[in-house]
């Protein structure tokens, strides 16, 4: 099994499953009377879910510096203070072992993810497209992904490092060959989804069929192509640091295997945050994006 | 709730001629007959309910009649003109609402002028559909919804808004598929006297599909008992209720009467 098959289901466990789908469908009309009202104790109702998982989050920063405390070893477990500090110099000042500031290296990985996460949508969208709208097209690639899909990307990194050298290139590509089956199965599903009444009623308004392609299908297909965005996302930030880790001389990957190797644990922190903070970044652009395709999530 | 149209957006309905019409679906070399020699005639402004069990072909016959599916025989003629693809002059409700879930309910009130306005099929400006969209709102009881988008509408309320968006093309008449299936039996009622109430003042012509008995005598002038194989329209029943009618109906002789008939049709 690789991470990236694991993923999918582990977006479904993380994924707040929040109220009920359309919680007052059943309810009588008048109880939506006030368009306004409903709306504002909607908002309430996020704004209280947000404040729980602060919450959560705080009481695990207290949790380590208790435990930090306790043990009273930096080398084998430094306080929140001294990875904040740790962080906050090396940030600008460059770590000797390496030459580099942090700010740099993660630069560095945030530029592999985006490119190879681009092309790799790019690519995997338009295959998904292709095997949607033509059945010869889907019998001839589907068995190509479902070969490569289980496959763990981080095998093929000898293979690039053979082929395209040790530049950004075998970096950029080895994201690629993760995030473009996933997209290209995601599209699929996503397009198959629309259903045919959904076309048939855009016809029957006076919607050319071309209009009904553009407007209705492909906008019909976007929340679940941009859900595969968030999901393929999280596995592009797994292969580049591990592909950091073991073949590079930037990135966060290979800023944290120095950190180690010198023994700079809060550095190794400060590294594991930073990649936290990259990934929370790009999810919450593609979350946003979602939700202004999908008004239903906005609750 | 109901505050009339302008003149402009009433559309009188239109005849329906639909002649010796036959469909067959072939899928893996077997051949199914879904529809053979079926023949009605529906009047312009009347409204015929499309009554059988499952697989008694009438969807696939309203589907025909939209122009989704192309006939294998015969023909199928609307104001005079034969059918041959979806157009906007049939209007076309689904079992489920089918509102555009990522646009608001006026979005989606407009989506149909809005798209023939891209076909430049007509010339309204942004202040008039607007215009229009709020009438219809209005005349669907949503006023105040517009900005609503529909997974914030009750089930009634959605189906409300699609048929407002069916409107908003101004067809000569609409094609029902079940429509009211999945509400509940109170949702239900409230939408049969809601879809009377703006066919009295419509009378664009409607054809109605739908299994449940009583809905087909409550609704219909006419009910086209379908069934048999191959299946087919089998009696056509006219029903001698007067209007308006209510669920109230339902306890007269008539419609008892009406209603002994059909299921002793649909048993044979």
């Amino acid at each position: 099994m690789s991470l990236w098959n694991t993923l999918p289901a582990e977006e479904e466990v993380l994924a707040d499953p929040g109220e009920p789908a359309d919680p007052i469908s059943a309810a009588d009309d008048n109880e939506r009377a006030d368009l306004h009202a409903y709306r504002q104790a909607r908002r309430r109702a996020r704004v209280r879910r947000f404040g729980i998982g602060a919450l959560g989050l705080a009481a695990l920063v207290v949790l380590w510096e208790v435990l930090a405390l306790i043990i009273s070893d930096p080398v084998f477990l430094p306080s929140v203070s001294q990875t904040v500090a740790s962080f906050a110099h090396y940030f600008t000042h460059p770590y000797p072992s390496q030459g580099k500031p942090l700010w740099y290296d993660a630069l560095t990985s945030l530029r592999r993810v985006l490119i190879g996460f681009a092309a790799g949508s790019a690519i995997g969208v338009a295959l998904g497209a292709g095997m949607s709208s033509s059945r010869l097209v889907r019998h001839a690639i589907d068995p190509v992904i479902e070969v490569l899909r289980p496959l763990p990307p981080l095998a093929f990194i000898p293979l690039f490092i053979i082929w395209l050298g040790i530049g950004e290139m075998p970096k950029e590509v080895l994201i690629l060959i993760g995030v473009a089956p996933v997209m290209a199965v995601t599209t699929v599903a996503a397009l198959d989804e629309v259903p045919e009444d959904l076309r048939l009623c855009a016809r029957t308004l006076g919607a050319t069929p071309r209009y009904t392609m553009l407007r209705v299908q492909i906008r019909s297909a976007l929340p679940g192509i941009l859900t595969g965005m968030r999901i393929s996302m999280a596995g592009a930030w797994t292969s580049i640091v591990a592909a950091e880790l073991i073949a590079a001389t930037s990135g966060l990957g290979y800023l944290i295997m120095q950190a180690g190797d010198y023994l700079n644990t809060a550095l190794v922190f400060s590294g594991i945050i930073s990649i936290a903070i990259l990934g929370l970044g790009l999810d919450a652009c593609l979350r946003g994006l979602l939700l202004l395709a999908d008004p239903s999530r906005r609750r | 709730m109901a505050a009339p149209l302008a003149d402009t957006t009433v559309v009188p309905g239109t005849e329906v001629v639909i002649d010796s019409v036959g469909k067959t679906f072939r899928r893996g070399g077997r051949r199914t007959v879904a529809l053979a020699g079926t023949s009605l005639r529906v009047r312009a402004g009347e409204l015929v309910c499309l009554l059988g069990p499952s697989g008694c072909g009438k969807s696939t016959l309203l589907r025909i009649i939209a122009g989704a599916l192309p006939a294998d025989e015969g023909t199928v003629t609307v104001g005079g003109r034969p059918v041959s693809g979806p157009s906007p002059d049939r209007g076309m409700l689904f079992q489920t609402p089918m509102l555009f879930p990522w646009l608001t309910t006026r979005s989606n009130i407009l989506f149909g002028p809005r798209a023939q306005r891209a076909a430049r099929l007509h010339e309204r400006d942004d202040p008039e559909l607007d215009a229009e969209a709020a009438a219809l709102l209005d005349r669907v009881g949503l006023t105040g919804f517009g900005d609503a988008f529909p997974h914030e509408l009750s089930g009634g309320m959605k189906h409300r808004a699609a048929f407002a968006r069916a409107l908003a093309t101004r067809p000569s008449l609409l094609l029902m598929d079940e429509p009211f299936g999945a509400l509940d039996a109170i949702t239900r009622e409230k939408m049969h006297e809601f879809l009377l109430d703006i066919w009295a003042q419509h009378r664009t012509t409607i054809i109605f599909v739908t299994h449940d008995i009583e809905e087909a005598i409550l609704l219909g002038d006419r009910v086209a008992v379908m069934g048999g194989q191959p299946p087919g329209i089998g009696e056509v029943i006219d029903i001698p209720l007067g209007r308006p009618r209510s669920a109230l109906d339902t306890d007269t002789e008539v419609f008892l009467n009406a209603r002994r008939r059909i299921r002793g049709l649909l048993r044979s």
